[in-house]
């Protein structure tokens, strides 16, 4: 298995620059996925790591062997593609042999390696199908036997479950994750998806924009996210952020809401200020509804989501949070609540900058 | 509830029955207005013709004898099946469909391959290619013979043929004046290719520009070569394609040919070049006018021709279903 | 090559491409390539330059050995092709000689041949034959064409693809043998060798085009639009000329077209169905090279007048050409 590493990889499409020199390290065995809305130069990216696409400036390596100009076939990297790319007038079983015969491997060696791959999918009923035949999730699955048979040293996968049900996504995303369990292969994954991100990876490149905005483990992501791009971005609804005021260990919030910051909080916030505006931000999690709580807001809408209930809270000032609740207690709407704030879970931006504080 | 409300189909079929002003024609008629002269126009002069031609193979008729059709039964099929003349014209057919069509076949898709990716000036150039399959098939025989004149034509000129009597006559089969039979036939086979290969290429071309790039991507990624690429991509992706344009260029090469060769050569020289069209032009309307026993001919053509074209057509369908 | 591997392009890539197609390797086949299409293109098109340049020359250049590729152009050929005339001598030759400044364009190059322009040849009569054939039929043909194509599109017909591949099929038979039944039939409605009789036949031969490319066109038009337009009170036959006809036009258009080429190029019916009164251009183009002394500038003037309208029109259709040679039955 193979390490990766991208050393200011740049793309450029005329003057429009759709991936930003960025680094990025990935070790060997890791699964890493590029998070991000589409535009963003995620599959760009994908598609430099594979050769698919050429770089502008920059450099790829493979193992510390410099791959930027090889071509894909010299790689040994293997891609799953968003729409399968399965070859449509062979049958499931010379799709998947298709690698092997491309390198000219004996018939033996052939039919050996495709049991192999094959008995570790399950998917010896497919074998006589052609793609046309398949079902969404059974195509992806020969396009990873596919992938899979030649033994590569990395997987590329560019959106591999963008095209299925919703049902399939979930059972696939598991197949995925007990596959790569299983070969602890070094995997970059593509989705749009922050629930696969956040159920599949080791590390989640988050990016915008041509830009990478954070790397980071899916707890790092969520609870610690480096700008207001992925506070906003990860998490649904994202991350509550309210322009407010700071002095003297207090942030006024909208209306006349305060929030008396923690100790451990001042130091890094008198550092990270030039004046007194900066950002809060806090999970829906982080709100705890109490009768005494020092935050007070109206209902302004809820929602049933089965495990518990989201409460649309408008504070003074028309603000708008987000705030979880249990699933029996009932607030008709235009009734007040109050609720403090997790001092461990409250977050605060630049709002200069849109960079964390910490 | 359910008798009081009902569906919303129901509704719309209750208010198309209406009978609406505005609407004086129901749809049913406008349908039938709309094909009752195409199909009128096509019976009367296709199918009616048909009818009768195989009414005429059975008879001793001579359009320009006065006198009635008499039915003699089999006897111009017989004729036609045990004269050798017949097989040699027929022989001479099948060479040129098969050598026309194999040659358009692979410079099609030699071209084809060529003009794929785009290029600058690829769309202009393509163009240019296509140019020889608009033109119409008589007069590209003749501006040929032209080419093909053994004293001033460009095509001996261009071969580097300076002294005339050293040179070949191309459509008189004749090489430095010595008789040199297939030439001519050759001669007209090189032109159905240069006419038509163009048709083929627009074909295959369409072909593979079907394909989508993602499975060359795939087949990059599974580190085929280029060669692997073509025999086990891109060949069985146009394939049904070509079958197409097999089966178009083999029926219109009995078609068109006629118009060729006429131009070219007239079937000559002596009979070297007389495919099986123009032996029947030659029956009905020339000599003795014998139209029975053209349409005979005529009819035994036709078989060939739904025989081949169902062939093709089961083939193609074979592919179709393994695609 | 290895240098490539290690170093990359000269210059960034900036557009979308993959790796290996970057290589100066594969830039150089590209541009081979290019040369190499260019190459065969401009071969290929050897024959019909040659027929323009012999349009334009002189009697002596044409048989000319080696063939003269620099030559001073003359209209003689167009002359032979549309005028009749007669050969002049002595006397006459002189007085047409001093009054040459009266004659037109045609007449003075005549006379340098010696001759007397005397009226429009046959062929004048031929190519006006051509011209009504083909845009006659064509009319018809589109017209009813339009009329099937839209209820094949648009309504249930029982026995639809059984029809319409019969409609298909009557266009695959070779033109001899239905002409042999077709010539006793005209001869005994007294069609043969008269223009109704060939418009007939040329609208027959193309409706099975025009009805599978309009069907072509008018499917790819939503059934949607003449929804609400019927909901909206509009007759059927309203609806089918408001929204479908301004909807379909450039399909039409490139119908019309193909339709008119295979009427104007077509020889085989003409040659057989006409004689004299509604004989169309390319038969008699055919049968000049019949008669004694071949002028062969007046054929390839004849040729070429043929051939200019067909290569301007492929370079228009150029993006309809597939459908049009195919009938409709492949789309890019």
């Amino acid at each position: 298995m193979a390490t990766i590493k991208l050393r200011q990889v740049e793309k450029r499409f005329g003057e429009f620059q759709a991936v930003k020199p960025m680094d990025l390290t990935i070790d060997s065995g890791e699964f890493v996925v590029f998070l991000g809305p589409s535009g963003c130069g995620k599959t760009t990216t994908l598609r430099m790591i594979s050769g698919l696409e050429s770089v502008s400036t920059g450099d790829i390596f493979l193992d510390d062997r410099k791959v930027t100009w090889l071509r894909p076939s010299d790689r040994d990297i293997a891609f799953v593609f968003q729409f399968f790319a399965l070859y449509p007038h062979m049958t499931a079983q010379q799709n998947i042999a298709f690698p092997l015969q491309a390198e000219g491997e004996s018939k033996d060696e052939i039919d050996r390696r495709v049991k192999e791959v094959v008995d570790l999918l399950q998917i010896g009923h497919l074998l006589n199908f052609r793609p046309g035949k398949l079902s969404g999730g059974d195509k992806q699955r020969v396009a990873l036997a596919r992938a899979l048979v030649r033994r590569p040293a990395a997987f590329l996968m560019d959106e591999p479950l963008g095209a299925l049900d919703a049902d399939f996504r979930e059972s696939m995303r598991a197949e995925i994750k007990q596959l790569h369990l299983n070969l602890n292969a070094t995997t970059v994954y593509v989705t749009h998806d922050q629930i696969e991100a956040m159920a599949m990876s080791d590390r989640i490149v988050v990016m915008s924009n041509a830009e990478v905005q954070q790397v980071g483990t899916p707890a790092q992501v969520y609870y610690d996210p480096a700008n207001l791009f992925v506070a906003r971005f990860i998490g649904s609804p994202g991350m509550n952020l309210m322009a407010s005021q700071y002095g003297n260990g207090i942030v006024r919030l909208p209306g006349a809401n305060q929030y008396v910051v923690s100790p451990d909080w001042r130091m890094a916030l008198g550092e990270g200020l030039d004046s007194d505006d900066v950002i809060i931000g806090f999970r829906p999690e982080a709100a705890h509804i109490k009768p005494d709580g020092n935050l007070v807001g109206e209902v302004y809408a809820s929602e049933l989501y089965g495990a518990y209930t989201m409460l649309h809270v408008e504070l003074d000032g028309n603000e708008i949070v987000h705030i979880r609740s249990d699933r029996q207690t009932r607030y008709p709407i235009g009734s007040k609540v109050r609720f403090d704030l997790d001092p461990e879970m409250v977050r605060f931006f630049n709002p200069k900058t849109e960079m964390a504080i910490n | 509830m359910s008798t009081v409300i009902k569906s919303q189909t129901e509704v719309a079929k209750a208010r198309s029955a209406q009978p609406n002003p505005r609407r004086d024609l129901s749809d049913k008629a406008i349908r039938n207005l709309f094909i009752f002269p195409t199909l009128v126009l096509l019976i009367a002069i296709n199918v009616f013709p048909l009818i009768y031609s195989l009414y005429l193979s059975f008879t001793n008729y001579s359009a320009i004898a006065n006198k009635q059709p008499v039915w003699i039964g089999f006897e111009n099929f017989g004729r036609v099946l045990s004269d050798d003349r017949m097989w040699e014209f027929f022989s001479t057919t099948g060479q040129y469909v098969l050598f026309s069509v194999l040659l358009q076949l692979i410079i099609g898709f030699a071209l084809a391959m060529l003009v794929r990716d785009k290029f600058f000036g690829s769309g202009l150039v393509t163009t240019l290619i296509l140019v020889p399959m608009m033109l119409s098939p008589v007069v590209v025989g003749l501006f040929w013979k032209l080419m093909y004149n053994p004293t001033f034509g460009y095509v001996n000129y261009l071969l580097g043929f300076s002294n005339p009597s050293l040179a070949p006559d191309w459509l008189a089969s004749r090489w430095a004046g010595q008789p040199t039979p297939g030439l001519a036939l050759w001669a007209v086979i090189f032109v159905d290719v240069w006419m038509w290969t163009p048709f083929v290429m627009l074909l295959i071309l369409s072909g593979l520009k079907a394909i989508p790039d993602y499975l060359y991507e795939a087949a990059a990624i599974d580190r085929a070569s280029a060669w692997f690429q073509f025999w086990r991509i891109t060949l069985p992706q146009v394939a049904p394609l070509m079958m197409i344009a097999i089966l178009f260029r083999t029926i219109e090469a009995f078609n068109k040919s006629f118009d060729l060769v006429m131009g070219m050569t007239g079937g000559g020289p002596g009979t070297q070049t007389e495919v099986v069209a123009v032996t029947l032009y030659k029956q009905a309307f020339q000599g003795q006018w014998q139209t029975g026993r053209a349409s005979a001919l005529a009819y035994m053509v036709l078989i060939i021709i739904i025989a081949i074209s169902n062939l093709y057509i089961r083939n193609l369908n074979r592919m179709k279903e393994g695609a | 090559m290895a240098a490539f591997e290690e170093t990359g392009p000269r210059n960034p890539v900036t557009e979308s491409i993959r790796v290996d197609k970057v290589h100066p390797r594969a830039r150089f086949m590209k541009n081979a390539r290019a040369i190499l299409v260019l190459i065969l293109a401009l071969i290929g098109l050897i024959p019909v330059v040659a027929m323009g340049l012999t349009a334009f020359k002189s009697r002596a250049d044409v048989v000319a050995v080696p063939p003269k590729l620099a030559f001073e152009p003359t209209l003689e050929g167009f002359v032979f092709l549309l005028t009749e005339r007669s050969q002049l001598s002595g006397s006459k030759l002189e007085e047409a000689k001093a009054n040459a400044d009266d004659l037109g364009l045609f007449g003075q190059i005549a006379l340098r041949n010696g001759q007397r322009v005397n009226g429009p040849s046959d062929y004048v009569t031929r190519l006006w034959n051509s011209l009504i054939i083909a845009g006659g039929s064509t009319i018809i043909s589109v017209v009813l064409g339009l009329f099937a194509a839209y209820a094949f599109s648009r309504f249930d017909i029982p026995g639809k693809d059984d029809l319409l591949f019969f409609i298909l099929s009557t266009r695959m038979l070779p033109a001899v043998v239905v002409t042999i039944p077709l010539f006793l039939m005209f001869r005994q409605l007294g069609l043969f060798d008269t223009h109704l009789g060939m418009i007939l036949l040329y609208t027959v031969f193309n409706l099975s085009l025009t009805v599978w490319l309009l069907k072509g066109f008018i499917d790819e038009i939503p059934r949607e639009y003449e929804e609400a337009a019927l909901v909206d009170g509009y007759t059927r036959f309203q609806a089918f000329y408001k929204i479908v006809l301004p909807q379909a036009a450039t399909g039409i258009a490139a119908t019309t077209v193909f339709s008119l080429i295979f009427a104007w190029n077509e020889y085989a019916f003409a040659l057989m169905l006409t004689s004299n009164n509604a004989r169309t251009a390319p038969p008699a183009i055919a049968t000049m090279l019949g008669r004694g002394g071949i002028e062969w500038s007046a054929i390839a003037a004849g040729t070429l007048t043929f051939l200019i309208p067909v290569v301007i029109i492929t370079f228009v259709l150029r993006r309809h050409l597939l459908r049009g040679v195919t009938f409709g039955a492949i789309r890019q």
